[in-house]
């Protein structure tokens, strides 16, 4: 095995770890915010990507207004997922179980509605500074993958000052920590919900545009992205959202480095395994926060 | 649960009613529908496991899929590479289900709630990886073809018709023994175990091994519908043994209604039958079937069995 062979796994790993992180962001700031584990966390991806493609390749518009375009999308979706469908299954006494299938269900229609839409052919998203690639001692990467670590780097700093310093970011924390504490010094805790799956959603999409590039846009991708992220969100913690970056940046390069040795059909297997492991040796995550259950 | 409602004639014609309409379907139905309702009856057996796991232990398990695979794949490489006779395909799958799900089982029980979710979830996809990629044995995405009809005591079982009347009677029988086994001692356990995990505990019931347990019965149901199902279409290929299926078999335990006895039936015709049933609205009909079951999950969070029960229980009060 090569240094140039390891330098390349490592930067594939590096770059599929940006994904998971973003993806498992998202699920743990759903988690943090409203305690339901958001089985279509990917299809926020899907839907971003899906609204990327048509409005460049159909709508002829540009690249910066696609990318924004789809990020909006699945913003907007979080939030009519959560108005239309969590609010009332909350209102009838949601149990752990019901929410799960009910975004399992909504994952269903999504896929399947964007196979009416798309149809079953994979959709490639140009990459962000063209398709060309960029040498690193001797290993390539694609000029994509350079700009999708910078936006997820600049998302996950904003999400920091979001959560720090603004005054929602603050209430929503409260929200979730204690709701009835956060209702009785004024605030809107059913908004504070809503706003979550916003974000939750805003995530979604914008790792929806970034990995489209990388994966195409496809009726099927939201399912193991899901899982993925899944895997990336536990690895952290799940109640703390940036364990999940560092989750799936772990998740990434494990996952390449061990390809080298291994068939590479065994990379979900490696995926999935440690994720069960994780779960049932470390149940804090790798950061050994206390309260993966708590706030 | 225990007292059957409105035990009175009225009850009985509803039975007679029930069994006619079970005996006389494959006689007016087309030759189509009876293999959707063949599909029913294999997708009771090993729903039957997931619904069991959910209901009564609180155990959301994603892995049957898997279980029904090793159940196929056993059957299948048996009977056509080893030319053994189908008995013994059954028992090789159950036997390694059984094994598998006590090996993995035991450590994965631990974990509760979402996370038990979602590793039985990554078991899932690990199955469906190994089936993919062990084709030495599975045979792949191409799969294992020619696999024999069942034949008990030289009567084929090959047409849709004649298994219908093969596999109901054995999701009767697995159905009846259900019922008695939450009737028992172990019954009661596990109720205890679902309601009131500390009380159960302090009162000597070993909630873990008792998770094991019907973890592992439920993966034996799985394999036994995987078996079955291998001979009736007597070609296995990796696609039956998917992700989706493993999500099928959850949904069906929770639409049906996972803590009564009528739910894994009624799961599994929803499952089987609806898809059929909107198929006829073209392309669309997969968004309609999720349709469908976002709107069951919010409005029936105690499934069709929970539904239907409280709707007889409701009829005697009226009067």
């Amino acid at each position: 095995m090569t240094a140039t062979l390891l330098l390349q796994s490592a930067l594939v790993g590096i770059t599929n770890g940006f994904v998971y992180a973003l993806v498992g962001l998202g699920i743990a700031v759903v988690f943090r915010g409203t305690r339901i584990i958001n089985a279509m966390q990917g299809e926020f991806a899907l839907i971003g990507g899906m609204v990327a493609y048509i409005a460049l390749e159909r709508a002829g518009a540009s690249m910066p207004l696609a990318l924004v375009g789809g990020v909006l999308a699945g913003g907007l979706l979080g939030l009519l997922v959560e108005m239309l469908l969590v609010r009332p299954t909350r209102r009838r006494g949601g149990s752990e179980e019901s929410y799960l299938l009910l975004t399992l269900g909504i994952a269903f229609a999504i896929s399947a509605a964007v196979l009416l839409l798309l149809g079953r052919d994979s959709h490639p998203l140009p990459g962000i500074g063209g398709d060309g690639s960029q040498i690193v001692f001797d290993a390539a990467i694609r000029v994509h993958a350079l700009w999708l670590m910078l936006i997820s780097a600049v998302g996950m700093v904003l999400l920091w000052f979001f959560y720090h310093r603004t005054r929602v970011g603050l209430s929503m924390t409260a929200a979730s920590i204690d709701a009835e504490g956060a209702s009785t010094i004024g605030i809107n805790v059913s908004l504070m919900r809503t706003l979550t799956f916003l974000l939750g959603g805003l995530i979604g999409g914008l790792a929806g545009v970034l990995v489209g590039p990388l994966i195409t846009v496809h009726y099927e991708m939201g399912l193991m992205l899901t899982l993925k992220g899944f895997a990336a969100a536990i690895l952290g913690g799940l109640t703390n959202p940036f364990g999940a970056i560092v989750g799936g940046l772990t998740l990434g390069l494990v996952e390449s480095l061990a390809v080298l040795t291994l068939s590479s059909g065994y990379k979900d297997v490696i995926a999935m395994t440690i994720l069960i492991a994780i779960m049932i040796l470390l149940p804090n995550g790798m950061l050994g926060r206390r309260g993966r259950r708590g706030g | 649960m225990g007292r059957s409602p409105g035990a009175g004639p009225l009850a009985w014609i509803a039975a007679a009613a029930l069994l006619a309409a079970w005996a006389g379907a494959p006689l007016v139905a087309s030759r189509s529908v009876v293999d959707i309702l063949v599909f029913t009856g294999l997708y009771t057996i090993a729903g039957l496991g997931v619904t069991f796991l959910l209901g009564q232990c609180g155990i959301v398990s994603l892995a049957q899929s898997v279980f029904y695979g090793i159940g196929a794949y056993a059957s299948a490489y048996c009977t056509t590479h080893y030319g053994w006779p189908a008995p013994a395909g059954f028992g090789a799958g159950m036997g390694v289900s059984a094994l598998i799900a006590l090996a993995v089982g035991w450590p994965v029980l631990r974990l509760s709630g979402y996370f038990l979710a979602l590793a039985t979830l990554a078991l899932a996809i690990i199955g469906h990886v190994l089936f993919t990629e062990w084709d030495w044995l599975t045979g792949g995405t191409l799969g294992i073809g020619g696999i024999r009809a069942l034949a008990p005591f030289g009567f084929q079982l090959n047409s849709p018709q004649r298994f219908y009347y093969f596999v109901w009677p054995i999701a009767g029988l697995l159905l009846w023994l259900h019922y008695n086994l939450l009737h028992s001692r172990t019954g009661f356990a596990m109720h205890a175990m679902r309601d009131a995990p500390a009380a159960a505990q302090v009162l000597g019931v070993d909630t873990h091994a008792l998770k094991v347990k019907i973890f592992v019965l439920s993966a034996v149901l799985g394999a036994l519908a995987g078996s079955l199902f291998a001979h009736y279409v007597t070609f296995v290929s990796v696609d039956s043994f998917g992700v989706d299926r493993a999500i099928n078999f959850l949904l069906l335990a929770v639409l049906g209604g996972a803590k009564t006895i009528v739910g894994a039936v009624l799961g599994a015709l929803f499952i089987t039958v609806m898809p059929h049933v909107l198929s006829q609205f073209g392309d669309v009909h997969a968004v309609l079937f999720a349709v469908c079951l976002i709107a069951a999950v919010i409005f029936l969070p105690e499934g069709f069995g929970g539904a239907l029960q409280r709707a007889l229980r409701r009829t005697p009060a009226e009067r």
